[in-house]
């Protein structure tokens, strides 16, 4: 009788288990590859990885017609003796993937530009948004060659694009994910 | 404590859920914001509602435990909490359900499947629309390509020029198979970069296919990208054509509306049940909140509303309890407030009431003190009756004079107290008789017989006056026996002396004749009548001599003597006397109690002598003739008294003499003068002390006398005598 009740625990247990394996694995796959900056004509240019596996809740959103949206926080800070570190950088840029219903493709839009791509497939298009290259941070003048500074990224997947009144009336629910900050020193 | 600084921390905690509500406001900015701030709003609400939660337990706390105690008001604040509560709870849960009802169904309302069918219908018109171009396009292009097939290098270039021009593209561009231009045409720019062809069109012209789509255009709208491949060029893959044609702006912004609108419809329906939770969600919270505030208010205003009337209750208490002190304070100048100004005048005229009635009692009991003051100094004893004949107060001379302790007499009924008082139950019957004989007013003599003797009292009885009839008596009485005896004692000096002055005189010439006449008549009578004078002439002798002894007796009683007090053994005095008497009749036992304590006595040593020389003449007297005759002397120190007793076993005093034992001649023996205890009663009363005889249980005559160890009495009496 007390075997048969362990059983039954073990089994709730298991399922429990597995239950909350399913729901991680349903969550998607999100966080940062890999990340690097490189001077490039007089500029500090970001190169960013990100592994963007949308979970099945935001897949059925999207095909909704919920737009997403990737926004990467980029910070530098130069270590200072004494003193606090200095932010050299410190900047946000988005982008957003929507499908558009009449041409029937998926288009990333970056927002700072206003420039967009289209894409026939979502998986071509998360792919698209998956490789950030090319970004530039900072030129010379504010970080000069040779300077020894810390670096750190993270990104943020949301879904929606919700008007403020209605995202404070879902305060409740978590409409987005975020990664750890990935970050990494530079030194000449 | 807690309540003073209540309203702080309330103040406290809205300014915090305001903090709230603006941190609420701020994660509208971003979902980062969001995850910064989530957890404090979280953090703050909990806490609130947490807080709010231990206000009302403390509240229902304290309400339930005066519920139990019975605490005046409770039952009140019982009843207006449920007024208040049900009035404040019931319409908010009537608004909830039917927000809730509303709001779900007005958002079930906005996803009817009509607006669902008629977007995806004018999506699908739009599609039709735009594919009927796209087609055309693809056609155009096709037969572009068609001309261009062969051409090269600038006649290839202006070939697409003219291309351009007739064919309304917006941008040709022919390219390797490999996606590499060749040449190119575009309207209005033409020192921009030609794009690159995307890679999928590229692989599906690769298969043979050409390929069109529809392109949402940089600047907004759409444009249509057709390609096909143009067959006869050079190289193993040949060329490509690549068309950029525009749609029409009121096509393209037409179809920007139905895809906007289907994008907005889409991401309405997918928040659907969101919205429904969140609104259900929010209106439950609310709710909550205002279910709590209304609790928390109904739990305050009833307490508020009781509480003046609580103080009424405890207030009313206080008073019925001698509390005439109690102040509320004016909670309102509502009716409330009315009542408790009506209280606070009516406990002030109480107070000044009660204050009068004091004064008046104290009045009372200073007139009364004053009373008992007045006596207690009285020598007389003042008894106050019931008229039922119970005792209301009895003075201490009373008490003394008759030898009844009147502590605890107040209220008893006099018959009561005088069992086994026979001075007082003597003085009882008296009063009963006057009282059944509806005597108030009366005055008498009384003579009390005890065993110490006959005592006199003078009794006045009056009636107390009262405004209904009498309403008790009051006996007045004194013991005169003392003052009679002392009047009969002066009387008795009187006579004594008169009889000494008046008899002595005489004896000495009758005595002086006596003889005479036996000496002249001896010598010339013969022997019978020589007989017979000398008979008679000894006997008149004889009994002058007798007279003398008496009148000096008298003298001897009459006449005041000269005190010398002074320190001395009692004892010592008292075997020294009763040796001297035992050496005179050995037949006689004499027994000697003697204190040591009653040593020094300060005293007229030859009058106690003298009183001793009386006291056991007269014992020894009484014991002639008695066997076993025994004569008990005892001692003791009682205070700053000291009492002797002397005790024979004789026949005692017979019949009423006991009465006037002390009276002067008067005796049970024949050649007694009757002066021995009148003189032993004289020294007594000089040495300031006092003397009763009786019989003893056992037999004989007992005589008891206190003297004061220290003379001081007997120095007030000598001074007094003096006086006299």
């Amino acid at each position: 009788m007390r075997g048969r009740r362990w059983l039954i625990l073990l089994v709730a247990l298991s399922c429990a288990a597995a239950a909350f394996a399913a729901r991680a694995q349903d969550a998607g796959r999100f966080e940062i590859r890999n990340a690097y900056v490189e001077l490039v004509n007089g500029s500090w240019q970001l190169d960013v990885r990100l592994d963007l596996a949308l979970a099945q809740a935001a897949q059925q959103a999207f095909q909704e017609g919920v737009p997403l949206t990737l926004s990467l926080e980029v910070e530098a800070t130069v270590e200072r003796r004494l003193l606090l570190d200095e932010d050299v950088v410190s900047m946000t840029r988005e982008w957003q993937l929507a499908y558009d219903a009449i041409a029937e493709r998926f288009v990333v839009t970056d927002r700072a530009t206003g420039a967009h791509v289209s894409h026939a497939t979502l998986a071509e298009a998360l792919e698209a948004l998956s490789r950030i290259s090319g970004i530039t941070i900072a030129d010379t003048a504010s970080l000069p060659e040779g300077q020894r500074f810390d670096m750190r990224v993270r990104a943020t997947v949301e879904i929606g694009d919700l008007p403020a009144a209605v995202r404070m009336l879902l305060f409740w629910k978590s409409w987005s994910r975020t990664t750890e900050w990935y970050a990494w020193k530079v030194r000449p | 404590m807690i309540r003073r600084w209540l309203p702080f921390v309330v103040g406290i905690g809205i300014v915090v859920w305001l903090a709230a509500l603006v941190m609420l406001a701020m994660t509208a900015e971003g979902p980062q914001r969001f995850g910064e701030l989530y957890l404090g709003i979280l953090l703050v609400n909990v806490t609130g509602v947490i807080a709010l939660l231990v206000l009302i337990g403390g509240r229902l706390a304290d309400f339930v435990r005066d519920w139990r105690r019975h605490v005046p008001g409770s039952r009140l604040r019982g009843r207006t909490l449920l007024m208040f509560g049900g009035l404040a709870i019931a319409p908010l849960l009537l608004v909830f359900a039917f927000s809730v009802t509303f709001l779900t169904r007005g958002i079930d309302s906005w996803f009817h499947a009509e607006v669902r069918q008629g977007l995806t219908d004018a999506l699908g018109l739009s599609r039709a629309a735009l594919d009927l171009r796209m087609r055309e396009y693809l056609d155009r292009t096709s037969r572009m390509a068609a001309r261009l097939d062969g051409l090269e290098g600038s006649s290839l270039y202006l070939a697409l020029d003219e291309e351009l021009r007739s064919s309304g593209a917006e941008e040709l561009i022919v390219t390797s198979a490999g996606g590499q231009s060749i040449a190119y045409s575009r309207a209005g720019m033409l020192h921009a970069l030609p794009a690159v062809p995307p890679e999928e069109l590229l692989l599906q012209l690769r298969q043979g296919r050409p390929h069109v789509s529809l392109q949402p255009a940089q600047g907004g709208g759409y444009e249509v990208l057709a390609a096909t491949p143009i067959r006869s060029g050079p190289g193993a893959q040949g060329y490509l054509l690549v068309a950029t044609y525009p749609v029409p702006q009121r096509l393209s912004d037409l179809a920007g509306t139905v895809q906007q609108a289907y994008q907005q419809y889409g991401q309405l329906s997918f928040l659907r049940e969101p919205l429904k939770a969140t609104f259900v969600l929010t209106l439950s919270l609310v709710l909550l909140m205002a279910l709590l505030a209304a609790m928390y208010g109904a739990l305050y205003f009833s307490e508020r509303l009781v509480r003046p009337v609580q103080d009424l209750i405890a207030g009313t208490r206080a008073v019925a309890k001698g509390d005439f002190d109690t102040r509320l304070l004016r909670p309102s100048h509502d009716e409330i407030g009315y009542l408790v100004t009506s209280f606070n005048d009516m406990t002030k005229k109480l107070a000044r009431a009660r204050e009068e009635t004091e004064r008046s009692q104290a009045a009372v009991e200073a007139e009364r003190a004053a009373l008992a003051v007045i006596l207690a100094r009285l020598t007389s004893g003042v008894i106050s009756l019931e008229p039922d004949l119970r005792v209301r107060v009895a003075n201490q001379a009373a008490g003394t004079i008759l030898g009844v302790d009147f502590t605890d007499a107040a209220g008893r009924p006099l018959a009561e107290i005088a069992a086994g008082q026979p001075l007082l139950a003597e003085l009882h019957e008296v009063l009963q008789r006057h009282v059944e004989a509806r005597e108030t007013e009366w005055r008498e003599q009384v003579t009390l017989r005890t065993e110490t003797g006959r005592r006199e009292f003078v009794c006045a009885c009056t009636a107390l006056p009262g405004d209904a009839g009498a309403q008790g008596l009051v006996l007045v009485f004194d013991e005169v026996t003392q003052l009679l005896q002392a009047q009969r004692q002066a009387a008795w000096g009187e006579v004594a002396r008169r009889l000494a002055h008046e008899i002595r005189n005489p004896l000495t010439p009758i005595q002086l004749s006596a003889e005479r006449m036996r000496r002249k008549l001896m010598r010339g009578l013969g022997a019978p009548e020589a007989e017979l004078l000398e008979r008679s002439t000894h006997t008149i002798v004889q009994q002058v001599e007798a007279m003398k002894q008496m009148v000096a007796a008298f003298s001897e009683y009459a006449k005041a003597p000269e005190m010398h007090m002074s320190e001395f053994d009692l004892g010592a005095l008292i075997r020294q006397v009763s040796d001297l008497y035992h050496a005179q009749d050995p037949r006689v036992a004499f027994g000697l109690s003697l204190d040591p304590k009653a040593a020094p006595l300060e005293a007229d040593p030859g009058r106690i002598r003298q009183l001793l020389n009386n006291l056991l003449t007269n014992s020894l007297e009484a014991l002639d003739g008695r066997e076993n005759p025994v004569i008990m002397i005892e001692t003791q120190r009682v205070g700053d008294q000291i009492a002797l007793t002397v005790v024979d076993n004789g026949p005692g005093f017979q019949g009423g003499l006991l009465e006037q034992a002390f009276d002067p001649y008067v005796t049970s023996k024949p050649k007694g003068t009757g002066l021995g205890l009148a003189i032993v009663r004289r020294i007594v009363e000089e040495h300031g002390g006092q003397v009763e005889v009786d019989n003893a249980p056992q037999g004989g005559a007992r005589v008891r006398m206190t003297l004061p160890a220290v003379a001081r009495e007997a120095r007030r009496a000598e001074a007094r005598r003096e006086k006299a």
